[in-house]
């Protein structure tokens, strides 16, 4: 589903130049739960915007899906990412004017569904996530659980292939960390890709695989099924 | 989707109050100012513009030169317009007005009527003035026919039919036949009057000997003229020379007396003639109130793009996250721009309630009803609203562009920083505002500064505590002056023909010059008795005053002012002295010479004016009266005025009033101007208020760091503000030569007028600095008084 070879990225500042990735290739396949670990600073964030098609390269290439996506634009790489990416983060990053049910409903606006399908699709995803009963609150009125629950929902609320989660439980604490993990790993199980970024270790072995990473570059792999 | 803009639109709007109060308050204020701004330039264009022969009627005016000086006037001599209508076949018609005031009685009703006009009987035919009752052809066809607007019928007549019923017109009580009854001439109508009679009132009767049809050298009413479809009114003008040649070329060349005729388009004589005549408007006050509402919606649209964007960073996480969940760019920019049109919108709302709100002062300021009320003009309230939508649009589209390329990485990873682009649009945005003010202010100081100098400036005569009665030559007035003179609580009573700051008439006159010869001028003429000279405080610089020991001096004595003299080249007052003059059928020498006084206002520069003394010509009763018991005395004055004239009026007015009543454009001109400039002022401190606020929170860190290292309170107030006061500093740097010279310009319509001083900027500048210091504070000393460990713990 991913191959990426020889992956580049820099970061500029006036005086200095930082390498964020320094030529990193590896595949991905289809229905994979991979793991990214290394120490903060090592690219992990990078690769994974670059992953999402939130950043582009500056040297390499990036297949997904068959295609060579690395020389995108702004627009196709929206488009690409609207109908196959679900994203999860750290900071839930919910948007504090929308509601739970807004907020979860949005990747569906933004995709062009009509608002009779959305309101049912919604609603599934919100009563399989355990959060119906919260649908008309706002993120600062849940705790932080619920909102990433609710962060999860709207991930897969587009029924993406792949979905990137950066350091999910990174907020959490252990027992809610758990339960989003276990999310995860059922929608691994459904067949949904997923590429975490994480500094549990606890957590990086719900995954098929650990890549870890230092300074830009692959280190070591484990494969742990 | 759309749903979904509205609706987070509306909740940011409610969880940032403060800030969308600002925001919608400081547009809500330019809009209105806006929008005042709209209804009144829309108003004064709207002068004349409603009779469909608009674009074939013109107005002839003349310039006239004699040997010594030349003046231009909007009046043509009394035959040029039924010539021109008898020689030329491309003129349809012509119609002659005139403006009259007269006494008008009906029984025990009696007005003096200030503006009625005698016209020509195709008025009706021309103008678009609408007839209720009356045959428009022969309305004001007969002498003594008169027309009343529904107004004045019912002023004299109440709920009867006017139509065939009399008025006694004039002192002399002539009988006039109502003969129709007209609509109230609308206000935007440079042609205006209550009342309206025939001319040939005049010319075939009343100064049937003059034969004022045939009168090229006589002066009073205004002619327009109607011409045919196809006629090029150049081509028509160019034929006056000959025109003018044919019928008078020896009367001018006897009397030294050349005319040029022009013509005026009808529909530009409010607004662009400067020969003024029945109310003028100026195109000049269109274009700078124009210009002032562009500057205010600008400074408004400025708060508002300057706010959003230094809001940005709020908004940063939204963005990222609406992109990385699949929103393009275009639709985050559709988005942003929406919501600058719903903030738009919502003081569209609000400014079409403050504009309700304001509209009757401002038709007060402005004088006139510039419009009964906004709903009665769907346009206007159109225009606005595409307004309001074009400000949306526009002053959205930086912002938006500005969120919607955010890059989703740096804002929801949080190392995301402002960059120092926007800073610098922000901060000439906030010069450009401050200029705009600062120049305002000054404007506003100027325009003040010129209008009290033009009140307390020395006019060289005596305006306090004197009473002006109407009498309008009547035979009586002497016995009148006698009686009122004896009074308790009256000083002393004068005759005269006209009073300064009232118009006076002009006379073609022939005067002996320094070189001895017979010089040809025409020159203001006042006709007055023998104390008006000590009424008004009038300084003799030569000869003597009018006196009755003299004989001779109510034929044949004339005294002249300063500028006279000066015209016919004496360098000392003495010289003029025997001076010979002939004027207007009389012939005799000058006896005195009088200082420069303001007979006219302080906008026009002092004019030659003659004095004789011409029993039966006065109209005008000049009391002096103790400034004791002054009401007391004006009571005694009037049973005196009933029991000696019991069939006018008594119509009285102070003259120093009278004589700042010139000012009162200027006073209009400088209030409209001032309240703008307020408004400009206010919002551009909205915007500051609201920038500071921004600008302090993303400081919030630094200024933590700085307290726990020991900065101090007014330290931190310093630093702070600082940085706004180098820009309100900037601004006043660029406004103020801006401001000199549009104010130079400004004052070059004043003959008197005041020097610009430097003190003028300075306090324009130091009072920016002030409101800027005391708005930017109120936040900085906030921030700096803010616990230290907060502000450094939620970075």
């Amino acid at each position: 589903m991913i191959q990426i070879t020889e992956l580049e990225k820099y970061y500029a500042t006036e005086e200095v130049q930082t390498i964020a990735l320094n030529k990193l290739s590896f595949d991905i396949k289809e229905g994979e739960f991979v793991a990214i670990m290394g120490p903060s600073g090592c690219g992990k964030s990078t690769l994974l915007n670059i992953l999402g098609l939130l950043d582009d390269p500056d040297g390499g290439s990036f297949i997904f899906n068959d295609i060579d996506v690395t020389d995108f634009n702004e627009r196709k790489r929206a488009n690409l990412r609207k109908h196959n990416i679900g994203f999860i983060f750290q900071s839930f990053n919910l948007i504090d004017e929308l509601t739970v049910f807004e907020n979860v409903e949005l990747p569906l606006i933004y995709t062009g569904v009509k608002a009779a399908e959305r309101k049912k699709r919604v609603d599934i995803v919100l009563e399989k996530m355990q959060i119906m009963h919260r649908r008309n609150h706002f993120p600062q009125q849940l705790s932080g659980g619920q909102q990433q629950r609710v962060a999860v929902a709207r991930a897969v609320i587009n029924e993406p292939k792949l979905i990137l989660a950066d350091e999910p439980t990174g907020n959490l604490d252990s027992s809610n960390g758990n339960e989003v993990m276990q999310m995860l790993t059922e929608l691994n199980d459904q067949g949904t890709t997923i590429i975490m970024v994480t500094h549990s270790e606890h957590d990086a072995k719900y995954g098929h695989r650990i890549i870890r990473m230092l300074d830009g570059k692959k280190v070591t792999e484990n494969i742990l099924v | 989707m759309f749903k979904n803009y509205i609706k987070i639109a509306l909740r940011n709007l409610w969880r940032r109050r403060g800030f969308s109060l600002i925001n919608i308050i400081g547009l809500a204020i330019g809009m209105t100012a806006g929008f005042l701004i709209l209804l009144y330039v829309n108003f004064e264009r709207s002068y004349d513009q409603f009779h469909t022969k608009k674009d074939r009627i013109y107005r002839i005016v003349s310039d006239i030169k004699t040997p010594s000086d030349s003046f231009d006037t909007s009046l043509a001599a009394w035959a040029v317009a039924p010539t021109l209508e008898k020689q030329f076949p491309e003129v349809e018609a012509a119609v002659r007005i005139m403006n009259v005031s007269m006494l008008v009685r009906k029984d025990d009703i009696k007005f003096k009527e200030t503006t009625t006009f005698a016209v020509d009987s195709a008025f009706f035919r021309v103008f678009d003035f609408k007839l209720i009752q009356g045959d428009p052809k022969t309305v004001v066809k007969s002498p003594f026919s008169i027309v009343l607007s529904e107004t004045a019928a019912k002023k004299y007549f109440g709920d009867q039919n006017p139509i065939g019923k009399s008025l006694k017109i004039m002192e002399e009580g002539h009988i006039a036949t109502v003969t129709g009854v007209m609509e109230d001439m609308p206000e935007n109508s440079h042609i205006n009057a209550d009342i309206i009679f025939s001319l040939t009132t005049y010319t075939q009767v009343l100064e049937k000997d003059s034969d004022l049809d045939n009168a090229w050298g006589n002066y009073d009413p205004a002619s327009y003229i109607l011409v045919n479809e196809n006629t090029n009114p150049d081509l028509l003008q160019a034929k006056f020379p000959d025109f003018l040649e044919k019928n008078s070329g020896d009367e001018m060349r006897e009397y030294k007396m050349f005319v040029t005729l022009f013509i005026e388009p009808f529909k530009d004589v409010y607004l662009y003639s400067t020969r003024g005549g029945n109310g003028s408007g100026s195109i000049t006050n269109i274009y700078i109130f124009s210009i002032i509402a562009i500057f205010i919606l600008l400074i408004a649209s400025i708060n508002f793009i300057n706010l959003t964007t230094a809001r940005s960073v709020e908004r940063a996480k939204e963005v990222g996250i609406r992109k990385v969940v699949g929103a393009e760019k275009q639709q985050l920019a559709v988005q942003f721009i929406g919501e600058s049109i719903i903030i738009c919108l919502i003081a569209f709302l609000v400014s079409i309630l403050l504009t309700t709100l304001l509209l009757p002062f401002f038709n007060d300021m402005a004088g006139k009803i510039v419009s009964p009320g906004i709903f009665s003009t769907p346009f206007h309230i159109f225009t606005l609203l595409l307004l309001s939508l074009t400000i949306g649009i526009v002053a959205g589209l930086y912002p938006s562009f500005v969120l919607s390329s955010f890059k989703p990485i740096n804002v929801l990873k949080g190392n995301f920083s402002t960059g120092t682009k926007g800073v610098l649009l922000r901060k000439s945005l906030v010069i450009t505002q401050f200029t705009i003010s600062i120049a305002l202010i000054i404007g506003t100081i100027i325009i003040y500064n010129q209008m009290n100098y033009m009140r307390n400036q020395e006019l060289g005569f005596n305006k306090e505590q004197l009473l002006i009665l109407e009498t309008n030559a009547t035979e009586s007035q002497e016995t009148l002056a006698q009686a009122i003179d004896n009074l308790p609580g009256v000083i002393s009573t004068s005759l005269g023909s006209a009073t300064p700051g009232g118009g006076n008439s002009s006379a073609y006159s022939e005067i002996q010059n320094k070189k001895g010869d017979l010089q040809i001028a025409n020159l203001g003429l006042y006709f007055v008795d023998y104390d008006y000279i000590s009424q008004f405080d009038l300084k003799l610089l030569a000869g003597r005053g009018f006196s009755k020991e003299f004989a001779s001096d109510s034929t044949e004595a004339m005294i002249v002012n300063e500028e006279t003299i000066k015209l016919l080249g004496y360098n000392d007052p003495n010289e003029a002295i025997g001076a010979k003059f002939k004027q207007w059928g009389r012939e005799g020498q000058i006896i005195g010479v009088i200082k420069d006084f303001h007979y006219t206002s302080l906008q026009e520069a002092i004019q030659p004016l003659t004095m004789r003394i011409e029993l039966n010509h006065y109209n005008k009763l000049i009391v002096k009266v103790n400034a004791e018991n002054s009401t007391r005395t004006i009571a005694s004055i009037e049973k005196k005025w009933q029991s000696i004239l019991p069939s006018a009026p008594f119509d009285y007015y102070f003259l120093d009033e009278y004589f700042d009543r010139q000012y009162r454009s200027e006073e209009r001109f400088g209030n409209l101007f001032l309240s703008f400039a307020i408004l400009a002022i206010l919002i551009s401190c909205l915007g500051l208020l609201g920038l500071a606020a921004y600008s302090t929170l993303q400081r919030r860190r630094e200024i933590g760091i700085r307290k726990v290292i020991g900065a101090s309170v007014s330290g931190i107030v310093n630093l702070l503000s600082i940085d706004f006061l180098k820009l309100v500093f900037i601004a006043f740097i660029i406004a103020s030569p801006l401001a000199w010279y549009a104010m130079h310009q400004w004052l070059q319509d004043f003959a008197y007028k005041i020097d610009i001083q430097w003190w003028v900027f300075l306090l324009a500048g130091s009072s920016a600095v002030c409101i800027a210091l005391v708005t930017v504070s109120f936040h900085a000393l906030k921030a700096s008084l803010s616990n230290p460990i907060k502000s450094l713990r939620t970075e």
